[in-house]
């Protein structure tokens, strides 16, 4: 058990310092470099002394390893762009925004779709079950981008029932402002909501037909029962290898709602400094959202492994 | 043939237990009985295709999809042609127009056909789609091949290569490459195709690996076939299901990621014409004249539920564990 939890500790640092360097010299191979336009008209002096100030004057290997360097000790480095703008300023500023949302909509999401999939595999063949799995067909078919800006015309534009872009911000930022938040989270909600009934539905199903099942109605036991203590808790397996991989998405899984309802978050500043080519943020940004997201699935890794000890037994370790 | 011998040995030996009860085997006759009608199958044999392509037929959900996805292919081919309006030129005379008998889905802001335009663009989002998918397929079930070929250390790296990839969140890796590729069709395609490609060749690597150990290709190797005839024979009918089912769901997830990057500004740019530079477009003038942005919207909902629906339909088509 300890051996597994270090092991895959291990292979996240490794996995870390992979992607770390990776993006490094990917963004390397960008031609030009963000300070081209600063520094066109500056003298030369002035110019050599832009280039210091942001390290850009040295050599490719030495600025690895400086730029190494600070990452380990928590400097992700400063924006070519605007000055004085550094990732960790950011990610204080607009990863409680995210977050926000990506909670909301996975909380509502989920909730929603597993009472749908529930719903639709015990009245199966039923109207109910056509409603749930024709919703969910729409739902996935229906792209964020356009649920998200069909939403914004109508209920925003046209029925002014909410704000049509903007955030809470300041003392609001986790429990204030939800007429901002409604519109976003119902766009990114319905994707879970999509996919979780549908995977529950399936599940269940499975299970339904299963021996346990069978014995546990002929002993007897009242239809509430069967459901509850060997319908459900059978199905949720599948439900369960699911939802560390949406938790780990919810924080950079909104990049297009973001990006529609004018949210600060991190996605849409990631994008707006790809559109910038301001590299250092976007190195920084990558390394520390892929870390967001390896602690996540290393996490439920390792809470699997005290779950079901076959899962850290040789052979079944790799996913 | 073991079924005629088993056949045969238990008639003969009735044959004999009747012998010895003062019976003896020409007192019996065989009435309209032959062993050739015996063995003959009354229905046509049907492959594997044929039984998939009759599941298939029956659901009428995917038929439908199908009739949808062939009309977009005849609209996305003909489709701009169609009015025969100059979809790339302005036209300031007639722009903003809703939609007339003139002009079908209206103009857009410079006063270009939308109605072309929509059809131009989706067949950009088509074509790119079916590239993307193609290039996953291939890269995945050729390094899952190999994976599943060379094992050992060389299959360790190989799937330490995949999980690297896969610990990374996908849009992050799509934009990084557009970034550091440009914005033109051949970084879109290496972006979206750079993450999907794990998937399949995990599938491959485990498929592969479970038919190495199965029992009918082991009595095939014994049985002196050649390799060639074990790949064609064995490993592709078992496979190319399951690749098929990956590739139908691959399509529109494509299409989707397609509209969104060039939504975001990252794919493609105008004045090459996606449907998500379509709906970039309409964005701007969403207030005013939305149905600018409604057209392009619902193609592109139509072109993803129709390869949904019909992806569904082909996974219980094609799916053996649902066979009655």
């Amino acid at each position: 058990m300890a051996k597994y939890i270090i092991r895959r500790f291990f292979e996240m640092i490794l996995t870390l310092f992979i992607i770390a360097t990776a993006t490094f010299f990917l963004l390397e191979a960008v031609p030009g470099d963000p300070l081209t336009e600063r520094a066109e008209k500056l003298p030369v002096e002035a110019r050599d002394a832009l280039y210091a100030r942001y390290g850009l004057d040295k050599p490719v290997m030495e600025r690895y390893v400086t730029q190494m360097a600070n990452m380990l000790q928590g400097d992700f480095g400063e924006s070519f762009v605007y000055a004085g703008q550094t990732v960790s300023g950011l990610l204080h500023d607009r990863l409680p925004v995210s977050a926000r949302l990506g909670i909301q909509q996975m909380l509502l999401g989920v909730v929603v779709g597993l009472l749908l999939g529930i719903l639709a595999a015990l009245k199966r063949g039923t109207i109910a079950d056509y409603f749930v799995v024709g919703l969910s067909v729409l739902l996935i078919s229906i792209p964020h981008l356009v649920f998200g800006l069909m939403l914004q015309k109508v209920f925003a534009g046209t029925l002014q029932l909410f704000p049509t872009i903007g955030w809470p911000t300041g003392s609001d930022l986790w429990l204030g402002g939800w007429e901002y938040t409604v519109l976003p989270t119902l766009t990114g909600c319905f994707s879970y909501i999509a996919t979780y009934a549908r995977l529950l539905k399936s599940s269940m199903l499975d299970v339904v037909n299963q021996d346990y099942v069978l014995t546990a109605e002929s002993k007897g036991l009242s239809r509430a029962t069967v459901v509850r203590k060997h319908i459900l808790r059978n199905s949720f397996i599948p439900v369960m290898t699911q939802l560390p991989m949406s938790v780990a998405m919810c924080i950079t899984g909104s990049f297009f709602i973001e990006s529609i309802f004018s949210i600060p978050g991190i996605g849409q500043y990631y994008v707006t400094a790809v559109n910038n080519q301001d590299l250092s943020i976007v190195l920084g940004l990558t390394v520390l959202l892929s870390l967001l997201y390896i602690v996540v699935l290393f996490i439920t890794d390792v809470l699997y492994a005290v779950v079901d000890p076959r899962i850290s037994m040789p052979g079944n370790s790799s996913r | 043939m073991a079924e005629n011998i088993t056949k045969n040995s238990s008639q003969s030996s009735a044959a004999a237990a009747a012998g010895s009860k003062g019976l003896t085997p020409d007192q019996f006759k065989v009435i309209g009985f032959t062993q050739e009608e015996a063995n003959k199958i009354e229905r046509p044999t049907i492959s594997y295709w044929q039984d998939a392509w009759r599941r298939l037929r029956k659901n009428p959900v995917a038929m439908g999809a199908l009739v949808v996805l062939g009309l977009l292919v005849i609209m996305v081919i003909i489709g701009p042609h169609i009015r025969g309006y100059d979809y790339i030129n302005m036209n300031v005379v007639e722009k903003n127009q809703g939609p007339s008998g003139k002009y079908w889905f209206g103009t857009d802001s410079l006063g270009r056909d939308l109605f072309s335009r929509v059809w131009v663009g989706a067949r950009a989002s088509v074509i790119i789609a079916l590239v993307a998918t193609a290039l996953k397929m291939v890269i995945g079930t050729l390094y899952g091949a190999a994976m599943a070929h060379f094992g050992g250390w060389v299959d360790d790296i190989m799937m330490r290569i995949i999980e690297v990839i896969n610990s990374l969140p996908n849009l992050l890796i799509t934009i990084l490459i557009m970034m550091i590729l440009g914005n033109n069709l051949f970084a879109l395609l290496v972006a979206l195709s750079i993450t999907a490609w794990c998937n399949t060749a995990r599938q491959t690597r485990g498929l592969i690996k479970q038919l190495k150990e199965s029992e009918y290709v082991y009595a095939a190797e014994v049985l002196g076939a050649s390799p060639m005839r074990i790949i064609i024979k064995h490993y592709v009918p078992n496979m190319i299901s399951i690749l098929l089912l990956d590739a139908s769901t691959a399509i529109p997830n494509f299409i989707f990621t397609e509209a969104g990057l060039s939504f975001l500004g990252i794919g493609l740019t105008s004045p090459e014409i996606s449907l998500g530079v379509l709906i970039s477009q309409g964005q701007q003038t969403l207030d005013f004249y939305p149905t600018q942005l409604l057209f392009p919207c619902v193609v592109l909902c139509v072109i993803v539920m129709a390869f949904n629906l019909l992806g569904d339909g082909l996974r219980d088509a094609l799916d053996p564990k649902l066979r009655k």
